[in-house]
């Protein structure tokens, strides 16, 4: 007797669309007929991780793949609230931020509450509530900016968590801390305001603010960072959140423990420890193959939307997932904007030279 | 558009035997929700004799004596009844339209039956239902005035134009609007009907987006729909002061992206027609041809595109297919693996079965294949004649590729005069093939 899904699953779940990721890259390599595939589509760091994290991937004991890892990431919560000087306790690491993401979620809301964030931002805030049961408010990208007026102005009593991405991935706009403040000082307390801080390596502005330094004054604000983009530990899936310890002990309660792995916590550790200039190293290849970019594509006429990050998207004259196809015919991986709610705008992930140059003349190859 | 946005059907039901005693309960039961919900009384007796003839052959042919579910919904601007039989092997042939056709022409047409059901009401299918049962789902729309038939003056547009969710008024001026616009034979029939689509919309099974400008006056509107599990049709954009069509047509597809682009929506595709200005962002996928009353025929272009990366699939096809699809695939760059199904010469008995969708407002019938069976070649002879006689100027028959079966649909379908049109990307397990039947062209 097959179950009665349609009794079984509440319609929040029914109704979600799964996100299929993309086929494996020997996968993709066959069904697109090329011999070697560019990815840029995920923002990734070319230059992998930093020198020792490297050296512990390699030097990671087998025996230890049978033995659990630290349930709560002990020594590295410890590391990182040394990093910010804050109390480990204030600190929770998840399976990638993707998963702090709905611990966050969960911890605050139930049906009825609903979530704020913006129509052209990372989409799994709007995810995890949608199918959660959770209404999300999205407000429309101001001059691909997060409107904060226009969030305010849609918050409730039902208003839990405010999602802001800083910078915004995928239109690299960011709010200073001025503005962030102002933000804050606004919502009052009322709601748990996150600021993902997954791309903050990158920027280079000296208006950039911390939003772990702010957590003092205001005990609402929830920051995310993640390993997988500047520390180029993404195949690891580590990521971490750090709040105000009231605010993280009731976060915790919906937090699934040893979901963090052994050789992803200590590649985390050695991703900290980090002293060999990892970080100026990416941001020296994120500047010259944005200024390669910029301008070709100038040269191309195609509008492009650059600011902080590791990315950057490009306007085209038609269809953003047709381009999609056509460049992977050619072996180079972009992300289509559609799904965030930008038609007919490609998202390029900053790469190394050969990969910018392969991209380019692939895009000259199909736009012509 | 999903479950969120829909009010609750009001949905009644009941459940007994197929036993000819009972008629006059079922009868009787689709009778009073017809009234229930409002239809007319020329609707009411017609979704009535659909009932009773379709619960007249269950008796009969499909599943004597067996228990039978009969729901009833009021879908706002329709009524719908659906027939849940358990079915076996053996009387799944009585499950096509023209079970009880006869194919020799010398006899008397024994009428009776899915014959006369489809006849009385608007729609018409079968869809499996679990392992061992099948739905015969027919809907009869309610009567509404047409929109009137002065054309709207000429608009001068002030200032900013926005696109929103219109509200009542908004949509029915659009709508009126529209039909003015485009008058054509692509323009489904309910844009005739303002107040129709205001209840459409209020059912969730349409979204419209209408560009007003700052004094109110509508500029143009599009409406979207899902016309599969993950293909939503759009019909417009529509603009209404052609020298904005560019700045307005593309303003009203972003917002209708914005509102899809996270939805289970995999691909828009258009049916009806777009704008010159927005098809570069759309992709051609080739036409159909409608024939019309009188010897009349008109291209039928369909635009498509993905809201996603194409994920690539395999796809399962006959021989003499595999050229056009490698070319149609080719064409638009879709990775697909194509593997070819051949016939080695296994056994295959029982009777096949063909759902059969009929939209009478634009004589067309849409068969896809729901079961298979010894006997494809000759159920395709009798649905093309049936249909045929039936009046029926556009028959059009889906395959999907996802299925390894309906591949060995490709040389009949090919030897009765089908040709394939166009794919329709995912809107299946995996693409759907559309076939036309042109047998009967001018």
């Amino acid at each position: 007797m097959e179950p009665n899904l349609e009794r079984l699953v509440p319609a929040c779940v029914r109704e979600f669309e799964p996100y299929i990721p993309s086929k494996p890259d020997h996968e993709l390599r066959k069904l697109y007929g090329c011999d070697r595939l560019y990815r840029l589509n995920n923002n990734e760091n070319p230059l992998g991780p930093p020198p020792g994290a490297q050296e512990v991937i390699r030097r990671f004991p087998p025996p230890l793949g049978a033995v659990y890892p630290s349930g709560d990431s002990y020594d590295l919560r410890g590391e990182i609230a040394a990093f910010h000087g804050i109390h480990p306790d204030q600190v929770l690491v998840g399976n990638g931020a993707n998963e702090v993401i709905s611990f966050v979620i969960k911890a605050f809301c139930e049906p009825g509450d609903n979530i704020i964030t913006a129509d052209r931002t990372f989409a799994v805030y709007e995810w995890v509530a949608v199918f959660s049961g959770i209404e999300a408010r999205v407000v429309p990208l101001k001059e691909e900016r997060f409107d904060g007026p226009a969030m305010l102005g849609r918050i409730d009593d039902a208003t839990k968590v405010i999602f802001l991405c800083n910078p915004n991935n995928p239109t690299g706009t960011y709010w200073s801390r001025d503005t962030l403040v102002a933000f804050l000082e606004a919502v009052g307390g009322r709601q748990i305001v996150v600021v993902d801080e997954a791309y903050f390596e990158f920027v280079e502005a000296g208006d950039y603010p911390d939003g772990v330094s702010l957590i003092g004054a205001y005990p609402n604000v929830v920051a995310f960072r993640t390993f997988s983009k500047m520390y180029g530990i993404a195949g690891l899936r580590i990521g971490y959140l750090a709040g105000d310890r009231n605010v993280v002990d009731m976060i915790r309660r919906t937090c699934v423990v040893y979901s963090v792995n052994g050789i992803a916590q200590a590649a985390a550790l050695a991703c900290l420890r980090d002293d060999t200039g990892h970080i100026a190293r990416t941001r020296e290849l994120m500047r010259q193959s944005r200024a390669f970019l910029r301008e070709e594509l100038g040269r191309m006429g195609l509008p492009v939307i650059c600011g902080e990050g590791n990315f950057l998207i490009v306007k085209l004259p038609g269809s953003d997932t047709l381009a999609y196809r056509k460049l992977m015919h050619e072996g180079v991986m972009i992300r289509p904007m559609t799904g965030f709610r930008y038609p007919n705008h490609i998202r390029v992930t900053l790469a190394g030279m050969e990969a910018m140059e392969a991209f380019i003349r692939a895009l000259k190859k199909i736009l012509a | 558009m999903n479950a969120a946005n829909r009010d609750p059907d009001a949905v009644l039901a009941m459940q007994l035997e197929a036993r000819p005693s009972f008629l006059g309960v079922v009868t009787g039961f689709v009778d009073s929700a017809a009234r229930a919900f409002g239809m007319g009384r020329e609707e009411t007796l017609k979704i009535g004799l659909a009932a009773e003839e379709i619960f007249s052959f269950a008796c009969e042919r499909i599943c004597p004596g067996k228990p039978v579910d009969i729901r009833c919904r009021d879908g706002k601007y329709f009524m719908g009844v659906a027939f849940r039989f358990p079915v076996s092997a053996l009387d799944m042939g009585a499950l096509n339209i023209t079970a009880s056709a006869r194919c020799d022409r010398e006899e008397d047409l024994e009428e009776t039956g899915l014959i006369l059901a489809s006849r009385s009401v608007d729609r018409l299918r079968i869809d499996p239902d679990g392992r061992d049962r099948v739905r015969l789902s027919v809907e009869k729309d309610k009567s509404y005035p047409p929109a009137p038939e002065e054309s709207p003056a000429p608009a001068a547009f002030r200032g900013t134009v926005a696109a929103a969710t219109p509200d009542g008024e908004a949509l029915k001026r659009y709508v009126i609007q529209a039909s003015h616009l485009s008058p054509g034979p692509f323009l489904p029939d309910f844009f005739r009907y303002p107040g129709k689509v205001v209840d459409m919309a209020a059912a969730g099974d349409v979204q419209a987006i209408v560009a007003a400008d700052e004094t109110g006056r509508v500029a143009g509107g599009i409406l979207f729909r899902f016309l599969t599990e993950r293909v939503v049709e759009i019909l417009g954009p529509h603009v209404f002061d052609p020298p904005a069509t560019e700045k307005v047509a593309a303003g009203l597809l972003d917002a209708c992206i914005a509102r899809t682009a996270r939805t289970k929506a995999i691909g828009l595709v258009s049916l009806t027609g777009l704008p010159g200005p927005v098809r570069s962002q759309f992709e051609s996928l080739g036409a159909l041809t409608l024939f019309e009353k009188g010897g009349r025929a008109s291209e039928r272009p369909a635009w498509y595109r993905l809201l996603h990366e194409d994920p690539g699939c395999v796809v399962w096809t006959d021989g003499a297919l595999g050229e056009f699809l490698q070319g149609e695939y080719g064409r638009l760059f879709l990775a697909r693996e194509i593997r070819e199904v051949r016939d080695l010469g296994e056994t295959r008995s029982g009777s096949s079965i063909f759902s059969a969708e009929v939209h009478r407002e634009r004589s067309e019938a849409v068969l896809r294949p729901l079961w298979p069976g010894g006997d494809l070649a000759a159920n395709l002879e009798r649905h093309v004649r049936f249909l045929g006689e039936e009046g029926f100027l556009n028959l059009l028959f889906e395959l999907d590729l996802g299925v390894s079966w309906h591949a060995s649909l490709v040389p009949v379908l090919l030897g009765r005069g089908f040709r394939p049109g166009m794919i329709l990307p995912f809107a299946g397990q995996a693409d759907l093939v559309v076939f036309q039947y042109h047998g009967t062209e001018p």
